[in-house]
C-alpha cells in the first residue's frame, strides 16, 4: 500500500502533463512510461484494481530522481516522492527488476561498485591527519569512479592552507541505497553509521564533494538528527567558492574559451547553488557559454544509479545532454560533481572534453 | 479480427525487425500509460479502477522509413494504427480505441534545421513543442505557436489537431504558421507537400494532413515560419460591464491593430477562475490583452485599443492585471487549478462570425444550464480574427453519477446538446482541440454532404481503414 502522502502526489500527477517536456528520460526514449504522468497513472492505479507488476517496478527504476519535474511544477506536486515508495514496494514485494536487484545487493554492502578504492588515492588519504576540524566526505563514486578529483581537490585544499582529513575506511553515506529502495530503515541504519564515524572524528566542518552525498547529508540525515547541531555540512564547491572569496585562494587564469558548466541537478535544484561553481570559473578567467537548459533548468546525465542500473538508458541521457552541450559550440565542459564527470566522460562526443571544476582549480592554483 | 496462438509473437518480431526489440512493447504497465489521454472519458474510467483501453503493440520508430515499414506490415495483417504524440489531447484522440499498434512518435524528435536566412524552422513531429520553441528561442527567434500546452504535446499532435496558441490573434493558428511537411501515407508512401504554402498548384496538401487526427497518414516533419521575439510586449487589464459589450469592444480593437492576446471572459468566469488565480474580485467581464513587436508601433497600438475600452465603458485596470495573467497562464492548467476528477467538465470551444457569437453562447449556455441540473457553464474569447471569434466554453459538474456508463451517458448528452446549440447558430463542431473520438458522432451533422470529400480521401487513401479507427467520423 503506497502512503497517503504518495497518493495524493500521485493522484494529482496522473492527469497533468505539463513537465513531461523537461524529463531527461522521457526526452530521450519518448516512452510515456517515462514521464512523471505515466509513472503517476500506474502508482494511482494500484490502489484502484490494477496492482503493481513487475514491469511497472521496471518503468520507476528507470526516472533519475533528478527533481527537474517538481521544480517546474506551479503547484508544488513532485513524482519522486511515489516514485521512490514504489522502489520500497518493489523491493517489498519481490519485483525488482533483476538487474537493479544486483545493484542494490551491492549497495547493502556498501558500494555500488565491486572491489577496493583507487589506491594511490588510498595512499593519499593515508598521508592526511587522522583529525582534524575539517573533514572531507568523498563518497562511493569519487572514490571508485574519480579519484583524481578527490586528488586535485586535496591539492586545492593545501594550497589554500586548509588542514582536513579524510576517513581511512570512509562508509556510505546511504543516498544510492535510499535512491534505490526508499527511505526505509535500512537506510537510515547505513546513514547513523556513516555519521557515527564521521562524529568520532570530531570534525565540526564537512565538506562533501558528491553533490548527492551532500544532498542526502544536508536533508536527509537532518531530518533523521544524524549530526550534531554544531557540525556544519558544505558542499565541496562552495567551500572553494568561500576559500576564494576569503582570498585564501589564488588562482591563475587558464587560457580555456571554448567552456559550458553542466550544473548537477543536485547542487541546482535541490541545494540551490547555481552561482559558487561559476564564481570559481570565472576566477580561473574562463569564459562561459549558457547552455539553454541551465542552473535550476538543468538536465540530468543519468548520474551514478540509472548508469549502474541501466547503462544503456543512461548512455541515452547522457547524449541528450550532450547535444545541449554541442548546442553551445563549446569544445569543454565543466561539471562539479563525480558521477556527471564519470557519465559525461565516457559518452563525450569526438573532440569534446569533460573536466572536473577541480581539476580546473588544481591547474589554477 | 482474432490472431491465434503464435501469430501475434510472428508479427511482434516483425515489427521488432523494423523498429528494434527494445522499441515494441507489449507489457501492461507500459499499455497502461497509453490507455489515458486528456479525454474526461478516459480519465474518469482509470479514475473507477477500470482497465483502459489497450493497444496490443506499443511501437515506437525512430525515422519516417521505419513508419513506412511498420504501415505496411499494419495493412498487410489489416491492423489498426493509432498514433500518439503526447497524449495530451482532450478529445480521446490517440486512445488505442481499436487494440492493435499504438504508434508513439516521440523518438522523432530531432531537429532537422533552423534556417536564419530562410527564417524557418523544420523538426520531426515527435518533438515536444516546447523544445522546439527553445531552438528557436536560443537564436532570439519564435514560432509563436505558445499554447498552454506548449509543454504537453508534441509538433505532430498540434498539427493533427489544428492546435492554437495563446498569440494567436497577431500571429494565427498552427494551421498557418506550418509550411510544409513530410508525411507517410497509410499505404507507406511517403511523400512532401509543397515547399511553400501559398501557390496556384492546386489546393494545399499540408491541409489535409493538418487537423487530420492521425486518420489519413503520419505527419514525421514539418517546417514552420520564425519571427524574432518582440522587442516589447506592452499588457493591459480591463473590466467591462457584461461579455457582450466586451465582445463588441474587443471586435473594434482586433479591426484597428494588431493585439497578439485579448481574452474576454464572461463573468461566470471573471468571478471564479480570474478571481482564485488573479485575485481579481469584481463582477462583469474581465478582459486581457498584449500587443507586442516593434516598442514605437506597439505604444501607438496600446494607445488606441485604451480609446476603443473607453468608448465602451470599460474600467481600466492597467498592466498590472495584464502581466499577472501572463505570467500565470499556464498556472491555470495545474492540479488545485484546473478541472478535475471527480468533477465532469468540456471545453466545448467554437467558433463563429461576430454576428452569431452573442446567439451562439446564449443558445450553448441554455443548452447546457437549462436541461442539465447542477452543471455549470462558463466562457472566455481568446482568439480574434477580423471575422470573428472563438468561444471557449466549458461546462462543470461537480458531483457526476457514481456509475461510469450513466456519467458516459450524461457527459455525451451534454456534449451533444452543448455542441448542437454551436452548430445550430452558426458555429462549428470545435475550434482547436479537434474531434477525435469524443465528437466524432457529430462530424456527419457538421458536414452534411459535405462528408463525403473526406470519406472520399479516407477510401483512397486509407482503403483497409487501419489509421486510427472511430475517429472524427472516419
Ligand atoms: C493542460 C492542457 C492545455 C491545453 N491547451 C491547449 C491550447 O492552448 N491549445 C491547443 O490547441 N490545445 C491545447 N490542449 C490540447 C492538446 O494538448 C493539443 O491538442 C495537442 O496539440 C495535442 O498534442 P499531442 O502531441 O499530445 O497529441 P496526442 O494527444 O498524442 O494526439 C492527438 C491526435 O493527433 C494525432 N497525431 C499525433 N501525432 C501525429 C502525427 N505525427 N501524425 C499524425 N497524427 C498525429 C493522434 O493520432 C491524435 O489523433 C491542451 C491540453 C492540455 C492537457
Ligand atoms: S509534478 Fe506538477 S507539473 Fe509535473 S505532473 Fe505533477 S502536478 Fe503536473
Ligand atoms: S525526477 Fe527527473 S527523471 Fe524522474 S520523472 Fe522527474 S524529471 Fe524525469
Amino acid at each position: 500500500m503506497f502512503s497517503e502522502k504518495a497518493k495524493i502526489h500521485a493522484d494529482a500527477c496522473r492527469f497533468c502533463w505539463m513537465c513531461r517536456h523537461i524529463c531527461p528520460v522521457g526526452l530521450v526514449s519518448g516512452k510515456e512510461g517515462n514521464t512523471p504522468r505515466g509513472r503517476a497513472l500506474i502508482v494511482s492505479m494500484d490502489s484502484r484494481n490494477i496492482p503493481l507488476t513487475a514491469d511497472a517496478a521496471a518503468l520507476m527504476y528507470e526516472c533519475c530522481l533528478c527533481n527537474a519535474c517538481a521544480n517546474d511544477c506551479k503547484t508544488g506536486y513532485d513524482p519522486t516522492v511515489f516514485t521512490r515508495e514504489a522502489r520500497t514496494m518493489a523491493v517489498v514485494n519481490g519485483l525488482v527488476p533483476p538487474e537493479v536487484e544486483k545493484v542494490i545487493d551491492r549497495a547493502m554492502q556498501g558500494s555500488l561498485y565491486a572491489g577496493e578504492p583507487d589506491s594511490s588515492l588510498r595512499a593519499a588519504i593515508e598521508r592526511l591527519p587522522e583529525k582534524a576540524d575539517t573533514l572531507v566526505y568523498l563518497g562511493d563514486v569519487t572514490l571508485h569512479q574519480s579519484p583524481e578529483m578527490a586528488l586535485d581537490l586535496f591539492k586545492v585544499l593545501k594550497a589554500a592552507g586548509v588542514e582536513f582529513t579524510v576517513l581511512r575506511d570512509e562508509r556510505a553515506s546511504g543516498a544510492h541505497l535510499g535512491d534505490l529502495i526508499g527511505y526505509v530503515d535500512e537506510v537510515r541504519l547505513m546513514s547513523a553509521a556513516c555519521a557515527q564515524r564521521i562524529q568520532e572524528t570530531g570534525a565540526k566542518k564537512i565538506v562533501v564533494l558528491d553533490p548527492s552525498d551532500a544532498r542526502f547529508i544536508k536533508q536527509q540525515w537532518g531530518a533523521w538528527d544524524l549530526l550534531q547541531p554544531d557540525v556544519q555540512v558544505i558542499t565541496a564547491t562552495s567551500y572553494v567558492a568561500k576559500l576564494l572569496d576569503s582570498g585564501r585562494l589564488r588562482l591563475r587564469q587558464l587560457p580555456y574559451q571554448s567552456t559550458t558548466f553542466h550544473d548537477p541537478c543536485r547542487l541546482a535544484r535541490d541545494l540551490d547553488e547555481t552561482e559558487p561553481a561559476r564564481r570559481i570559473i570565472v576566477a580561473m578567467g574562463i569564459p562561459l557559454r549558457e547552455m539553454f537548459l541551465n542552473r535550476k533548468l538543468t538536465k540530468c546525465c543519468s548520474g551514478a544509479i540509472i548508469h549502474q542500473t541501466d547503462p544503456a538508458l543512461s548512455k541515452k541521457i547522457a547524449a541528450g545532454r550532450w547535444e545541449d552541450a554541442a548546442a553551445t559550440g563549446a569544445d569543454l565542459l565543466i561539471t562539479a560533481c563525480p558521477g556527471c564527470r564519470s557519465v559525461l566522460g565516457s559518452q563525450a562526443p569526438k573532440g569534446k572534453l569533460v573536466r572536473d571544476i577541480f581539476s580546473l582549480l588544481a591547474e589554477a592554483c | 479480427m482474432e490472431f491465434r496462438a503464435f501469430m501475434v509473437n510472428m508479427i511482434q518480431s516483425e515489427l521488432e525487425d523494423v523498429v528494434g526489440r527494445e522499441n515494441v512493447s507489449v507489457n501492461e504497465a507500459d499499455k497502461l500509460t497509453y490507455g489515458v489521454d486528456y479525454f474526461w472519458v478516459a480519465r474518469m474510467w482509470a479514475d473507477k479502477g477500470k482497465k483502459p483501453p489497450a493497444p496490443d503493440f506499443i511501437v515506437r520508430p525512430g525515422s519516417a522509413e521505419e513508419v513506412s515499414k511498420i504501415l505496411k506490415i499494419a495493412n498487410y495483417y489489416k491492423i489498426p494504427v493509432q498514433t500518439w504524440g503526447g497524449g495530451s489531447g482532450s478529445q480521446g484522440s490517440a486512445l488505442p480505441m481499436a487494440g492493435g499498434i499504438l504508434l508513439d512518435v516521440k523518438r522523432m524528435n530531432r531537429l532537422i534545421s533552423l534556417d536564419e536566412k530562410a527564417m524557418t524552422i523544420t523538426a520531426e513531429t515527435g518533438m515536444i513543442f516546447q523544445t522546439l520553441e527553445w531552438h528557436a528561442n536560443a537564436k532570439g527567434l519564435s514560432i509563436m505557436h505558445i499554447p498552454s500546452c506548449l509543454t504537453c504535446g508534441t509538433v505532430g499532435g498540434a498539427l493533427a489537431h489544428r492546435g492554437i496558441g495563446i498569440l494567436s490573434t497577431k500571429y494565427g493558428k498552427i494551421d498557418d504558421q506550418c509550411l510544409s511537411m513530410e508525411v507517410v501515407l497509410p499505404n507507406g508512401d511517403i511523400i512532401n507537400t509543397l515547399p511553400v504554402p501559398k501557390h496556384a498548384a492546386g489546393p494545399d496538401l499540408n491541409q489535409i494532413f493538418i487537423g487530420s487526427e492521425g486518420t489519413l497518414g503520419v505527419m514525421t516533419k514539418a517546417s514552420f515560419r520564425l519571427v524574432k521575439l518582440p522587442e516589447a510586449r506592452r499588457f493591459r487589464a480591463f473590466l467591462f460591464k457584461d461579455f457582450v459589450t466586451g465582445i463588441e469592444a474587443c471586435k473594434e480593437i482586433v479591426q484597428t491593430v494588431k493585439p497578439s492576446i485579448v481574452r474576454l471572459f464572461d463573468e461566470a468566469e471573471t468571478v471564479s477562475i480570474i478571481k482564485k488565480v488573479l485575485g481579481f474580485d469584481k463582477r462583469g467581464a474581465f478582459m486581457n490583452m498584449a500587443v507586442e513587436g516593434n516598442a514605437r508601433i506597439t505604444a501607438i497600438e496600446e494607445e488606441i485599443a485604451m480609446e476603443i475600452c473607453a468608448k465602451y465603458g470599460a474600467m481600466d485596470l492597467g498592466a498590472e492585471y495584464g502581466e499577472k495573467w501572463f505570467e500565470n497562464r499556464i498556472t491555470f492548467f495545474y492540479p488545485g487549478h484546473i478541472m478535475n476528477n471527480p468533477q465532469m467538465f468540456g471545453t466545448m470551444d467554437t467558433i463563429s462570425t461576430y454576428d452569431n457569437v452573442e446567439r451562439i453562447y446564449w443558445a450553448m449556455k441554455h443548452a447546457v444550464e437549462d436541461n442539465f441540473p447542477n452543471v455549470r457553464f462558463i466562457a472566455h474569447c481568446s482568439h480574434w480574427y477580423d471575422w470573428g471569434t472563438m468561444i471557449y466554453d466549458r461546462f462543470i459538474m461537480d458531483e457526476p453519477p457514481e456509475d461510469p456508463e450513466e456519467a458516459i451517458r450524461l457527459h455525451n448528452q451534454i456534449w451533444n446538446a452543448g455542441v448542437r446549440a454551436a452548430m445550430q447558430n452558426g458555429g462549428v463542431i470545435n475550434d482547436h482541440h479537434g474531434v477525435g473520438l469524443k465528437l466524432s458522432r457529430l462530424m456527419k451533422e457538421q458536414y452534411g454532404p459535405a462528408m463525403q470529400v473526406f470519406n472520399g480521401l479516407k477510401k483512397s487513401l486509407d482503403p483497409n481503414g487501419i489509421m486510427n479507427p472511430y475517429k472524427l467520423g472516419l
